[in-house]
């Protein structure tokens, strides 16, 4: 089972690897993207430059160094569309990045640009996006045909979802599903919302005037009675849920755990889907955030692999964590189906 | 080809609603009205009084007074955004026998599947398969593959949540302010469907028909015109985000079972919707309101948005269909029942202090 970490920084690259990662992904956005586009158009599902490389030269730093660990990197182009304008920007960037920088792969959100760059670069591994919202098993027949490497799975699809895929996927392409940090209430692969400038829309509506309306009948019987009370429940829940998937308020608990969406305790499960990679997120964080929450994974991935039982494994991560009210709750988990 | 109550079979391009085919799409009802399926009903009539007096306000400002007389010769069935919703094998038998008899053809609407959901889908695929005119529009590409490998000769739709473009409504309204660099303009009011890794997809799963939303942006001409396919255009709802966590879903689940994306529910959504007044950034105390309908957001386009579509729709080569959403709250049996009461308007601060 590989660990795929996020990179933001070649000086990143010596510490990550020492402590277990196995692949990394990172964004580069090229200076012709930004005089062109400026903030309006991210060319990935980060900012227009936080969390990303601006200049080639630290691609290829980057990639030297993660190669001298045996660490393949993968770099994300991974916005839900790119124009035809911005497709023949894009596909020369990538051809460089691949043949000058040593980058391994890209990670693609845009079927149409993953069907042109298999045909302008057929040799570069190209990994199919949490973007493209791979759900069902049609999908991976899909991705096979247009020659995607690997599936990287939407946060939305529990444990026995996965499994099913992986299935489907096995012999064929590899898997790749969340492990920690970064949530997201929608799914991200249809979501037409974006978080510049106005943040994101979740995260902005619990806090907004909102009403739950009875579809026909009496809102103000409605508000008296017993379904009233359920729906303000149910906003209240809202309100905790888009907490805890956004970070808790802080992306770092004061113990100085990474806060937010965490699947630490189903890694006894992945491991059995037989999904290829877990996915750390999080480019856009400090290194000592990507740093503890790669050691977090280790330590339970271990157990696990050691031969601890699930219910081991799980005590194991809700100490690591050291939240028990925020484990409690439920809502910071990935894959918590079974509660339902 | 349009099929109208009062116009029959008239010629394209004598004016919108009268050079279009109209569809009707009715996701949150079991079934649709039966009038509507047998083709005896127009639009307004069908509306009128089936849906509350507000929603029937909305429709009548962004659909109803140019299309009113137009009858559905289209009728929608199922959701776009969840699969819970998907029709069952009784219903699907139903409309097939109705659609058998009838001029109204059928569209069967699907949302992004699961495992699951797809195979749920194939079997309604297979029940309604022989049914003239069929088609069924697809959520996302795992079913165009399926339905496409599986059914060479079914007619398959690309559903409007395949239609990647930003549609953020408090933002979108900017996105073609003259302050933004031109090519981050253009970039926002088009999307990448006219690459040639796009077109190359459309060709191979011939595809010939796509579905679009009422942008509040405008679309770049080329978006709208530099296709082979045709183009449908939904009114009034502007498709803005989706969970498979369902927020209304989750109203009668215990707190740790709540927004689990395969939790179960009471569907909810044909009871209940939710309205959030999202604030528009830099619009000086300028309000949307965004409506929740069970795991979907939307938002109803303004007159100016639909006027100005309505406008480019009488003079395109491309778009040939406009689809009609009818809300939920709107009873089955279609014209027959008195409006029921629903929304008033948003309640004063005291208001809302006094229902808490």
């Amino acid at each position: 089972m590989k660990l795929t970490v996020p990179v933001s920084h070649p000086d990143e690259v010596e510490m990550l690897a020492a402590n277990g990662a196995g692949e990394f992904f990172c964004g580069y956005v090229p200076p012709e993207w930004l005089e062109r586009y400026g903030g309006a158009f991210w060319l990935n599902r980060r900012g227009p430059v936080v969390g990303n490389l601006l200049q080639r030269d630290e691609v290829s730093l980057l990639a030297e160094r993660s190669h001298a660990f045996g660490i393949p990197v993968h770099v994300t182009f991974n916005a839900p569309y790119y124009t035809p304008e911005q497709q023949d920007i894009l596909l020369p960037v990538i051809g460089r990045l691949a043949r000058e920088s040593g980058i391994d792969g890209v990670v693609v959100s845009d079927v149409g640009f993953l069907s042109a760059l298999r045909s302008a670069l057929p040799e570069l591994s190209v990994h199919a996006s949490s973007v493209m919202a791979t759900l069902n098993p049609g999908m991976i027949d899909f991705l096979e045909e247009l020659g995607v490497r690997r599936v990287i799975f939407p946060r939305s699809l529990g444990v026995a979802d996965i499994a099913a895929l992986c299935r489907s996927a096995s012999g064929r392409m590899e898997t790749e599903a969340f492990v920690l940090n970064e949530g997201c209430v929608f799914e991200e692969g249809y979501c037409m919302t974006t978080h510049r400038s106005a943040g994101a829309l979740c995260v902005q509506l619990p806090g907004v005037p909102h009403r739950v309306l009875p579809l026909g009948g009496d809102r103000s019987e409605f508000l008296a009675g017993e379904e009233g009370e359920r729906a303000r429940e149910l906003m209240g829940a809202f309100k905790d849920w888009v907490w805890f998937q956004n970070g808790c308020g802080n992306s770092m608990s004061p113990a100085g755990i990474p806060n937010g969406p965490c699947g630490l305790c189903a890694l006894f499960d992945l491991v059995r889907t037989g999904v290829t990679s877990l996915k750390i997120s999080g480019r856009g964080t400090s290194s000592f955030r990507k740093l503890v929450s790669l050691q977090m994974v280790r330590v339970i991935l271990d157990l696990v692999e050691r031969g601890a039982s699930r219910e081991a494994a799980a005590v194991k991560a809700v100490a690591l964590r050291n939240t028990p009210k925020f484990c409690e709750s439920r809502y910071m988990c990935y894959y918590r189906e079974e509660a339902s | 080809m349009l099929l109208t109550r009062y116009h029959g079979e008239a010629s394209r391009r004598e004016g919108a609603g009268h050079g279009v085919e109209v569809g009707i799409a009715v996701p949150f009802l079991a079934s649709p009205p039966p009038a509507v399926v047998r083709g005896e009903a127009s639009l307004d009539e069908m509306l009128l009084g089936a849906v509350p007096h507000d929603v029937h306000a909305l429709l009548a400002e962004t659909s109803l007074r140019p299309l009113g007389g137009a009858g559905p010769s289209r009728v929608y069935v199922g959701s776009e955004t969840c699969e819970r919703l998907l029709p069952d094998r009784k219903a699907i038998h139903s409309w097939a026998a109705a659609a058998r008899g009838s001029r109204v053809a059928l569209s069967l609407v699907l949302p992004p599947l699961s495992r699951d959901g797809l195979a749920k889908a194939e079997e309604a695929v297979r029940a309604l398969e022989g049914v003239e005119g069929l088609e069924v529009v697809a959520g996302d590409w795992g079913t165009v593959h399926r339905l496409r490998s599986h059914h060479p000769g079914l007619v398959i739709v690309l559903g409007r949540l395949t239609h990647k473009m930003l549609r953020d409504p408090r933002l979108a309204e900017y996105f073609d302010s003259p302050q933004a660099p031109a090519p981050a303009r253009s970039a926002l009011c088009r999307s990448g469907e006219l690459a040639p890794g796009f077109r190359a997809l459309m060709e191979r799963y011939g595809i010939g028909r796509r579905e679009v939303d009422p942008f509040l942006q405008p679309l770049e001409a080329d978006e709208w015109e530099g296709r082979s396919e045709m183009l449908s255009v939904h009114f009034p709802y502007l498709f803005v985000t989706m969970g498979r966590a369902c927020l209304l879903g989750s109203m009668h689940r215990e707190p740790a079972g709540k927004f689990v994306p395969s939790g179960s529910c009471r569907s909810e959504c044909r009871k209940y919707a939710v309205e959030f007044r999202v604030p528009v950034p830099g619009g000086n105390g300028a309000e949307k309101d965004l409506l929740n309908l069970g795991n979907a957001y939307f938002l109803a386009v303004p007159s100016s948005v639909s006027g100005r579509i309505l406008e480019r729709i009488s003079s395109s080569r491309r778009v040939d269909r406009i689809v009609v959403t009818v809300p939920p709250g709107t009873t089955e049996a279609g014209a027959s029942l008195p409006s029921p009461q629903r929304i008033r308007p948003w309640p004063s601060a005291a208001e809302e202090r006094a229902e808490r």
